[in-house]
């Protein structure tokens, strides 16, 4: 990071949403390499409780594998990982631990297509939790009222829409209870009119508090719904603010490429 | 327990000899299976509805019946419903060729459906024939899908025609067991026959994985 | 060309017996061999090297060495090695389950190899220790996917037991040669006999694609 950016992201640092508490995720100093291929390289980040961050930049940045490293998916190389202010395990066991307490959105949702859609957001809670049948089941019809999908609850996934599928997906992960939600190019796969009834439920869950990390490239939902933006580009960190910042006065060379490609015109 | 393997040497051109006869009966079935195959999907694929329906029954009725039944099955009738003695080899050969044939009809069917019906699309707007595009387009695509497949079938075959030792056919089985019966020695026969064919088959299941992985197609 | 088909009628009750005979083995012989193969085969895809190996050389033998050389070796052979005679039925269903397991091992391994990793991702991030993933959602999945291959195990198996009519098996097949032998009327008998398997095995396998496309949405992630 140059000292510009330095500057901006000191002056706001203080107004940043949930910056008086201790930060719930730590990137620091993040390395992660495939084979030879550097796909993080040097990323020091940290995400506040409450907060919802917006993960933005080419494909192939690295926003996605840095998500995939939060819950211990993948191992990291390079500096640390830390969780509640401890570092990410590096046992399986524990590993798992960890994995409870954050919830993940995956772009092709992922649903587990031999469960109807509210076993597959018992299951957690079932399977992990070892909560008593009764209680996951009533736990799950709440949280499928919660995304609007009640009246699915015996489909399976192969009935049921893209947008339909995905808010399945966030219910089952937030059946868990989970400090943080991660949410990986949630609405990439899915057609222009169902991307409006999942970016609904995710903005609902951000009024509600969630500590939210989304790798998106929804820009219009970034500069709504965000509390902090970070732009990736190569593995590095090009440039982090609030979204007024990052949209309108960016303030590296990189992000006006990058969204001026996207036809961003504020 | 006495055990006599001297036995499979004295006897070990007689054994080449059955392993020979196996691997060229191997050859010429495929040599004759493969291009019957691509023959009867093709009918089956065709607009008439008689090809595609004598393609279909016969498909079907070669793939749900016991090898060994046919081979019976054509010692007997075949010499009375054509009128020409065959000899046991020839009877083997045919019951095997009628039997691999089915199975490739199937694979090639399976292979040149499995290319998206969008090419066919694309390859006609341009102009071409629908024979054209088989041949220009589908067919070469999905030779690589039906590569494998055909790998496998050849190392069922490679087994199979150890079934034509019961009408007498010199191969393999039939040498092993003839020494077995004529010299008594039971399980060193049987052993060197399992051997035997262990050593020609397991290279060529190997190969078949090779062949496999090769040609392995990611969507 | 006359055609007398009165030896088969004469002894309908003896072929029939040896139907029986045919299905009884196929049965035992196909749920001996499910069973066996799905051990072997999730053995050979979570099991540690000094199980895989041994297993993938047994699969390896078995698709390298034809069933009827299994068949007469364990008929002829196994008894002079251990003094112990089998009945030809029994020796048939232990050479034959030991044979198709191999098949239904590979079955079962490209069966979870099918899985996409998304799903073992997914189930990951939910907090799923590895046996749980196992258990809940990639063999549940991959059972659905291998339907219309355990179809063609049972196929197979019964194609398979007429090979037994070589050690004496007193099955379709071999009833049909000793009627055909005795009664000079080959062509009759086991013109007979192939519609009979035919019956058999052709209905069986349009079973399983209609049960199969039923489920096949369970499967398909």
């Amino acid at each position: 990071m140059n000292s510009d950016n330095m500057a901006t992201r000191t002056a706001s640092h203080s107004e940043r949403r949930g910056a008086h508490l201790p930060p719930v995720v730590v990137y620091d100093n993040v390395r992660k390499l495939y084979g030879e291929f550097v796909a993080i390289d040097g990323v020091s980040v940290q995400v506040n409780k409450g907060e919802v961050m917006c993960l933005i930049g080419p494909s192939g940045s690295g926003k996605s594998t840095l998500l995939r490293c939060t819950n211990a998916l993948e191992t990291v190389d390079g500096g640390r990982v830390l969780f509640d202010g401890v570092p990410l395990p590096t046992d399986e066991t524990n590993a798992r631990k960890v994995r409870r307490r954050m919830g993940m959105v995956f772009q092709n949702f992922e649903l587990f297509p031999h469960k109807s859609a509210l076993d597959n957001v018992a299951i957690g809670p079932l399977t992990v939790l070892g909560i008593s049948e009764t209680e996951a089941r009533a736990r799950a019809m709440k949280l499928l009222e919660k995304v609007g999908l009640a009246d699915k609850a015996g489909n399976f996934p192969s009935g049921l829409s893209g947008g339909q599928q995905q808010r399945v997906a966030i219910a089952r992960a937030l059946a868990m209870e989970p400090e943080v939600m991660l949410f990986d190019e949630p609405t990439s796969a899915l057609d222009p009119e169902t991307i409006g009834e999942v970016l609904n439920v995710m903005k609902r869950l951000a009024e509600e508090g969630m500590t939210m990390m989304v790798v998106t490239h929804e820009m219009a939902f970034a500069r709504r719904v965000a509390n902090w933006v970070v732009v990736f580009d190569h593995g590095k960190v090009v440039e982090q603010g609030p979204p007024g910042q990052i949209f309108e006065n960016p303030t590296a060379e990189r992000t006006r490429d990058f969204l001026g490609h996207l036809g961003w015109n504020g | 327990m006495n055990l006599d393997w001297t036995i499979v040497w004295q006897h070990r051109w007689d054994l080449a000899q059955g392993a020979g006869l196996t691997v060229l009966l191997t050859v010429l079935t495929m040599l004759a299976a493969v291009p019957a195959g691509m023959v009867l999907a093709l009918m089956r694929l065709s607009r008439s509805r008689i090809l595609s329906t004598a393609s279909l029954w016969f498909v079907e009725f070669f793939r749900n019946l016991p090898l060994i039944l046919v081979v019976y099955w054509a010692f007997y009738v075949m010499p009375v419903f054509l009128h020409i003695e065959f000899s046991a080899f020839t009877t083997g050969l045919i019951a095997l060729c009628l039997n691999v044939s089915a199975y490739n009809a199937e694979t090639f069917r399976a292979g040149i459906n499995s290319i998206r019906k969008g090419q066919m699309e694309a390859a006609i707007a341009v102009g071409m024939s629908r024979w054209q595009a088989m041949k220009q387009i589908i067919i070469p695509q999905a030779w690589r899908r039906v590569l494998p497949v055909l790998a496998s079938t050849w190392v069922s075959l490679f087994k199979d025609t150890s079934l034509v030792s019961v009408i007498a056919v010199g191969e393999l089985a039939h040498v092993a067991l003839q020494i077995r019966s004529s010299s008594f020695r039971v399980l060193e026969m049987l052993t060197a026959m399992a051997v035997i064919y262990w050593l020609m088959g397991y290279p060529q299941a190997k190969l078949a994985d090779w062949v496999h992985k090769r040609f392995e197609v990611k969507e | 060309m006359e055609l007398d088909f009165s030896p088969l009628i004469d002894s309908w009750r003896y072929l029939l017996g040896g139907l029986g005979i045919t299905l009884l083995l196929s049965v035992l012989t196909a749920a001996g061999s499910l069973v066996l193969g799905t051990v072997l085969g999730l053995g050979r895809v979570y099991g540690p090297a000094w199980l895989r190996v041994p297993i993938v050389f047994y699969i390896d033998t078995q698709r390298a060495i034809p069933v009827l050389v299994i068949l007469v070796w364990f008929y002829f052979a196994v008894p002079i090695l251990t003094g112990i005679s089998f009945h030809p039925f029994w020796a048939a269903l232990m050479a034959l389950t030991l044979h198709i397991a191999a098949y239904v091992a590979e079955i079962v391994r490209a069966g979870i190899e099918s899985i996409r990793p998304g799903q073992v991702r997914a189930a990951l991030a939910l907090g799923m220790s590895r046996t749980q993933i196992v258990r809940k959602v990639v063999l549940p999945q991959a059972m659905v996917r291998m339907l219309p291959s355990f179809g063609s195990v049972l196929s197979i198996t019964i194609k398979d037991t007429a090979i037994a009519a070589v050690i004496a098996v007193p099955e379709l097949m071999k009833r049909a040669e000793t009627i055909a032998g005795q009664s000079y009327r080959p062509i009759e008998v086991f013109t007979t006999v192939m519609v009979i398997y035919f019956i058999i095995l052709f209905p069986g396998s349009r079973l399983i694609d209609r049960l199969y496309q039923r489920v096949a949405h369970l499967g398909r992630s």
